[in-house]
């Protein structure tokens, strides 16, 4: 069965504002998608369009190929996971589960053997004729996916639905989610504000700002190919040097980088000499130099935090207020690195990449 | 209580405001009370007799009530009315506060919400009166129907118990939307759109989801436009017709016309133990508790 989400040019504004800039975009049948992005940016309001709690200003929805413009949110074959869950407190765990098969009608016996089948796959068998104030976070968590799959829908929705959980509950979450997914083969658009959480769950991850889709790549296109700034700041770690262009040479391109001297890396895009152009560079691609050569700049170190495998620093470059943050591996470095040292870093053209843009700071 | 007044104001301060709160409980809610159902249970003597050898306990004030038909059917019948007034007065005020809550812009609400107060800076009677001018028989509601077409010959609203539930619904429509809507609105907007989105239509969300978190709300409105009606007396007496006593009516009249305090305060009991058995049937049937209601 065809549970594509397509969003055609859709856009979404309230009043003056515009929650969601124009978007187009297509989301495969059975995909883990995630919207990455940080508070207030628009990830609900998309979910919304698509459940069909919000029409969309401009545009159309389809699922599975189909226009959903005349189709009311209790006949959308999608099925939402809420920030806050949302379970329905005066009905017992069992009951939230059936719910949506009760609706469509379905004999009790038959809705038991449902639920029994989705207490078992989420692992809470016995909590069946429990309240839902009695259960605990993690619990609610799971009876709200159960309740979700139980109407077999073609698309979930999940609106940060981990953001509640501790941090241990979180990643064991995150990994009965996929195999959820994988199981059930059900397509899943999940929001998040957590890079984490995108990069370890998702086929695909779409970065929004500020109701603006950034990019959508697979997590490791992400990572190592951004390719606007906001997704290279936003997506991991990453150190911004800001300079003008003054020479290219294909992809290669050199930046001046004022007190930091010259800096070559690798552009995503055209760019043109004499332009303002952003560099990023991960903490974990900048290594330590003996000596002064090309890509290389002088930094003072301000704190180092030792991290068992990797030591994390972060630095002054010299003659600068800015700081950059630097991993290096501990075993060779623990020896002589100390606060207050002066370290020369440098860095691979090829892992450096830059694109137009000014610094904001 | 006591603890955390003199923790905050010191000893003295609380004992003061706690014997302040005694003697207004006391002289303003109780001894009026005990001294109504004092005189319930005493005949009705002249002034020469009192405490005199006649001035027994009796029930026969009481008794009164069962030995005559009339005001047995005009008793039954107000229970009867009021109960049709507050149901009345539920369907009319659940979808207003729902909209209140749940739909409306906080502008609109603000709008809606004033709109309905204003008619209440006006006094009661004047309220009640406008009503008994626009159903009259003449009146600008059968000219309306009459004038487009509804109608071929003017209704008499009045002359039946109908002008008097129109006219109640009407005055009572605040005590009922209020806790509607507070209830209401102190639910989760998710739990709504989460029936939605697992297939619920509008009347199953309302009977699954928003009715039964609703029910204290409901619980406290029906309790409150009931007793209101039971002991209404203004309106029976300016909208109700000969045919459509009420029986705060009755209790007035062995008051103020019958000079019979006995036999009215213990008419006015009876009236006040219905009132009792209600609030208590409806706290069963709604599975309410007082703290419920409360909130
Ligand atoms: N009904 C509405 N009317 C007006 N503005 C709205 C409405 N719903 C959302 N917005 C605005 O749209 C923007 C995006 O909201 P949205 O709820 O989609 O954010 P989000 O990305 O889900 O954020 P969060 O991570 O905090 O949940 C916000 O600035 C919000 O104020
Ligand atoms: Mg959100």
């Amino acid at each position: 069965m065809d549970s594509s989400v397509h969003l055609d040019n859709v856009m979404m504004q309230f009043d003056n504002f515009v929650a969601v800039q124009k978007t187009d975009l297509k989301i495969e049948s059975g995909e883990f998608f995630s919207f990455l992005g940080p508070s207030g940016c628009g990830k609900t309001t998309i979910l919304n369009m698509i459940s069909g709690f919000l029409d969309p200003t401009e545009g159309t929805v389809r699922i599975g190929g189909e226009d959903m413009r005349r189709v009311s949110a209790n006949k959308r074959p999608t099925s939402m996971i809420f920030q806050n869950l949302a379970l329905f407190p005066l009905m017992t765990v069992a009951e939230n589960i059936e719910f949506g098969l009760e609706v469509r009608g379905i004999k009790k016996a038959e809705r038991r053997k449902v639920s029994d089948r989705l207490l078992n796959l989420v692992a809470l068998p016995e909590c069946r004729d429990k309240r839902i104030s009695d259960l605990s976070g993690g619990q609610k968590q799971r009876i709200a996916i159960a309740r979700a799959l139980a109407v077999e829908p073609r698309v979930l929705l999940l609106d940060e639905p981990l953001s509640a959980l501790d941090l241990k509950l979180r990643q064991h979450m995150r990994t009965e989610l996929k195999e959820i997914q994988r199981k059930t083969g059900i397509t899943f658009i999940y929001i998040t504000h957590d890079q984490g959480e995108a990069l370890t769950m998702s086929d695909r991850v779409g970065v929004m700002s500020a109701g603006k889709l950034q990019q959508v790549a697979d997590p490791v296109t992400l990572y190592r190919a951004p390719a606007t700034p906001f997704a290279a700041s936003f997506v991991g770690e990453n150190n911004r040097i800001a300079g003008k262009v003054i020479a290219m040479d294909g992809k290669r391109t050199t930046l001046d980088c004022g007190v930091l001297g010259q800096l070559s890396g690798t552009s995503v895009h055209d760019l043109s000499v004499g332009e303002s152009a952003l560099l990023f560079i991960r903490p974990e691609l900048l290594n330590r130099r003996t000596e002064m050569t090309e890509n290389c700049f002088t930094a003072k170190i301000q704190e180092l935090n030792f991290e068992g495998a990797y030591l994390m620093m972060e630095a002054t470059p010299i003659n600068t207020q800015s700081t950059i943050r630097a991993q290096l591996l501990s075993d060779v470095n623990i020896g002589d690195l100390a606060t207050g040292n002066q370290v020369i870093f440098g860095f691979d053209a090829q892992d450096a990449i830059i694109m137009s843009g000014k610094s904001d700071v | 209580m006591f603890k955390q007044l003199s923790d905050r104001f010191g000893p003295m301060v609380a004992i003061g405001i706690l014997l302040l709160m005694l003697l207004w409980l006391v002289m303003l809610v109780v001894l009026p009370q005990v001294l109504m159902i004092d005189y319930s249970l005493r005949p009705n003597l002249p002034p020469s007799q009192i405490g005199g050898p006649n001035d027994n306990y009796t029930l026969s004030n009481y008794v009164t009530l069962f030995n005559n038909q009339i005001h047995q059917t005009i008793f039954f019948k107000t229970i009867w009315s009021s109960v049709l007034v507050t149901v009345c007065t539920l369907i009319v005020c659940y979808p207003l506060a729902y909209y209140l809550a749940k739909v409306a812009t906080p502008r609109q609400a603000a709008l809606c919400v004033l709109l309905l107060i204003i008619p209440f800076w006006i006094n009661e009677i004047l309220r009640t009166f406008s009503w008994f001018i626009i159903l009259s028989y003449r009146g600008p509601l059968n000219a309306l129907l009459l004038g487009m077409g509804f109608i071929d010959r003017p209704i008499r609203f009045l002359s039946g118990d109908g002008g008097v539930i129109i006219g109640m619904v009407y005055a009572y429509i605040l005590f009922m939307v209020f806790p509607l809507y507070n209830a209401i609105e102190s639910l989760d907007g998710n739990q709504i759109k989460a029936a939605r989105n697992l297939g619920s239509g509008w009347i199953r969300t309302h009977y699954r989801i928003i009715i039964p978190h609703a029910k204290p709300g409901i619980a406290t409105g029906c309790i409150m436009v009931f007793m209101l009606s039971a002991g209404s007396y203004a309106v029976p007496a300016l909208l109700g017709s000969p045919g459509s006593r009420w029986f705060t009516q009755i209790i007035y009249n062995w008051f103020f016309e019958g000079g019979d305090w006995n036999q009215g305060a213990a008419y006015a009991f009876i009236l006040l133990l219905l009132c009792i058995g209600f609030i208590v049937l409806v706290m069963r049937l709604f599975k309410v508790g007082l703290g419920d209601i409360a909130r």
